[in-house]
């Protein structure tokens, strides 16, 4: 009978629930060891993809829940825009910031993108956002520090990358319409 | 003849597309030219010139086109695209604002159907002013958020310089006219005629009248609200423009172009959740987060809650006469507790305390003994500590 590693049943739990497993996990070590097994067993058992970087793994699929990855790519936007606009390196408020419930619904409260924040059912007010930061939490994709306050895994970056690409893509475009 | 009014919104909805072309050419342009038309026209294989022409969406001049104003309106409102009024287009309003509200001050006791129609061309003017306000600075929002994100990588200079003109040509104007501590600002008018109006809409005798003023009270109050948002916005985020296009970054370019239409975008294919059903093993821990919230704990006393008893009444004659029947009583407080618990089989505390309001009764001849010794007696919840009293003879 094959071997699997140790936590085996709680990495694929993890993962098929959307999990980013991140590196300060012991399973990410797991992951890591045994990759060509785990990215095999994710694209056999299931169709899905494994994507394993330096800081993280989750799986992908088609079968992707488009409304809570827009609602988390609009999160991160804002949040990238207002911090800037507030004389803040986004990147490194990403990267070490520590941040409160209440400096989160200020941000948002007072960003220009107020028509777009008010037609986001899971942006629109105080206790909406608390709801995605709880999915995001479940993800994995924040860290609760206490009740009212988190910081941000490196999670993070499958977002920053997706604008990255939108970045280049319409610069790219740009510059054949040139 | 004229089209339906429903055949016309058709025609919109079946070719917004090529509307919104041609929206963009007169918007680059200045007009729509006869052979930009043909080309949208060709580009989308459409036919429409003819039913542009009768339904009134397009008048042309000489051999070019241009949109009625009502449809242009109606296309930029739709696709949230205005670009922004140089400021004396809106200071305009400055005046006319003024000027209204002033003639209905100096004749308010004039002509009253004058005065009506003064107060609805003015409620008018403060409605169109504070529209143009707002799409104004959506227009400057998004020509500044295109300097910050770049897309066209210019280089810094030509940015600062596109900023600078942005700034001093549309942003500096438009919140002078916006600054409530500018005397001259709308903003300060429209405090005055909100003053005004205040008073008029609780004093008048006229009821329509007063009505009217309270109409266009509650128009100054909200316009004051948009106002201050858009001051704000200003501010916050168009005055210091140069400031924020010194730093650039790939990833808010990216988030610039993907706040515009977040629709357009297919995001990171993040995976679904499996459903969560009443015996899988995420139950236990989901149910423990939900009820965690609640669990900040706070000191709670548990006051027991006690029967109703029925009210008790003191017969002070009767126990009067009991207790000068037992005379002499060498511990008056003894003799209570047990008269009562004779009586009801305990001695309540509550019956207790009222039986030995007996001892202030006048004709008794009360005595201390030299023993200070204190006497415990027992009730039913609790035991009390009295002193020793007796009662010799009737006074």
């Amino acid at each position: 009978m094959a071997e699997y590693p140790t936590h085996h049943r709680e990495i694929v739990d993890g993962l098929l629930g959307g999990r980013f497993i991140l590196h300060s996990d012991k399973l990410f070590d797991e992951i890591k060891e045994r990759e060509d097994f785990y990215k095999s067993f994710f694209l056999q058992s299931f169709g899905y993809t494994l994507k394993i970087t330096q800081q993280y793994a989750y799986v992908s699929s088609d079968e992707s829940n488009e409304t809570l990855s827009r609602d988390f790519s609009i999160f991160f936007a804002i949040l990238c825009y207002e911090l800037d606009k507030s004389g803040k390196n986004f990147l490194d408020e990403l990267e070490y910031g520590y941040y409160e419930y209440s400096q989160i619904d200020s941000l948002f409260e007072n960003s220009s993108y107020s028509e777009l924040i008010a037609t986001n059912n899971k942006l629109k007010d105080s206790n909406a956002r608390k709801n995605l930061l709880n999915d995001m939490s479940r993800r994995n994709i924040i860290e609760k520090e206490s009740d009212d306050t988190f910081t941000i895994t490196p999670a993070y970056k499958v977002f920053t990358e997706f604008a990255e690409e939108i970045a280049k893509s319409r610069t790219k475009d740009n510059l054949q319409k040139q | 003849m004229r089209a339906e009014p429903k055949t016309i919104l058709r025609f919109l909805f079946e070719y917004f597309e090529p509307l919104r072309d041609l929206l963009e050419a007169q918007t680059t342009d200045g007009l729509i030219r006869k052979e930009i038309l043909k080309a949208v026209c060709e580009s989308r294989s459409v036919s429409i010139q003819n039913q542009l022409m009768e339904y009134k969406i397009l008048r042309s001049i000489n051999e070019d086109f241009e949109f009625h104003s009502v449809y242009k309106n109606l296309i930029e409102f739709i696709i949230s695209e205005f670009r922004p009024l140089l400021p004396e287009t809106i200071e305009k309003y400055n005046s006319s604002i003024y000027k209204l509200f002033q003639k209905i001050r100096d004749d308010a006791d004039g002509d009253k159907e004058i005065l009506k129609q003064r107060i609805t061309d003015l409620g008018s003017e403060i409605r169109t002013f504070a529209e143009l306000v707002e799409r104004n600075t959506i227009g400057l929002l998004k020509e500044t958020r295109n300097i910050k994100a770049n897309i066209e990588k210019v280089d810094y200079k030509e940015k600062i310089i596109r900023a600078s003109r942005w700034i001093d040509e549309y942003i500096v104007p438009l919140n002078k006219i916006l600054d409530a501590n500018h005397s001259e600002s709308v903003t300060n008018k429209l405090n005055d005629v909100g003053q005004f109006v205040n008073i008029k809409r609780l004093g008048l005798e006229d009821e329509q009248l007063r009505l009217q003023f309270e109409q266009l009270y509650q128009l100054v109050i909200s316009t004051n609200d948009t106002l201050l948002k858009q001051s704000r916005i200003l501010t916050t985020e168009l005055l210091p423009l140069i400031d924020r296009i010194r730093t650039e970054s790939i990833i808010l370019t990216g988030w610039i172009e993907f706040l515009e239409k977040p629709e357009k975008y297919s995001t990171p294919p993040i995976l679904k959740s499996a459903k969560v059903f009443a015996y899988s093993e995420d139950v236990f821990l989901n149910t423990k987060e939900f009820f965690e919230q609640f669990s900040k704990e706070e000191t709670i006393f548990l006051d027991e809650a006690e029967l109703p008893r029925e009210k008790w009444i003191f017969n002070k004659k009767y126990y009067k006469s009991r207790l000068k029947e037992s005379l002499p009583v060498t511990d008056f407080f003894s003799w209570c507790g047990q008269t009562l618990a004779d009586e009801y089989g305990k001695t309540e505390t509550h019956k207790f305390f009222e039986l030995i309001n007996l001892i202030f009764e006048n004709d008794l001849d009360l005595t201390f003994g030299e023993n200070t010794e204190a006497i415990k007696l027992k009730m039913d919840k609790t035991t009390i500590k009295f002193p020793k009293i007796s009662i010799i003879k009737n006074g």
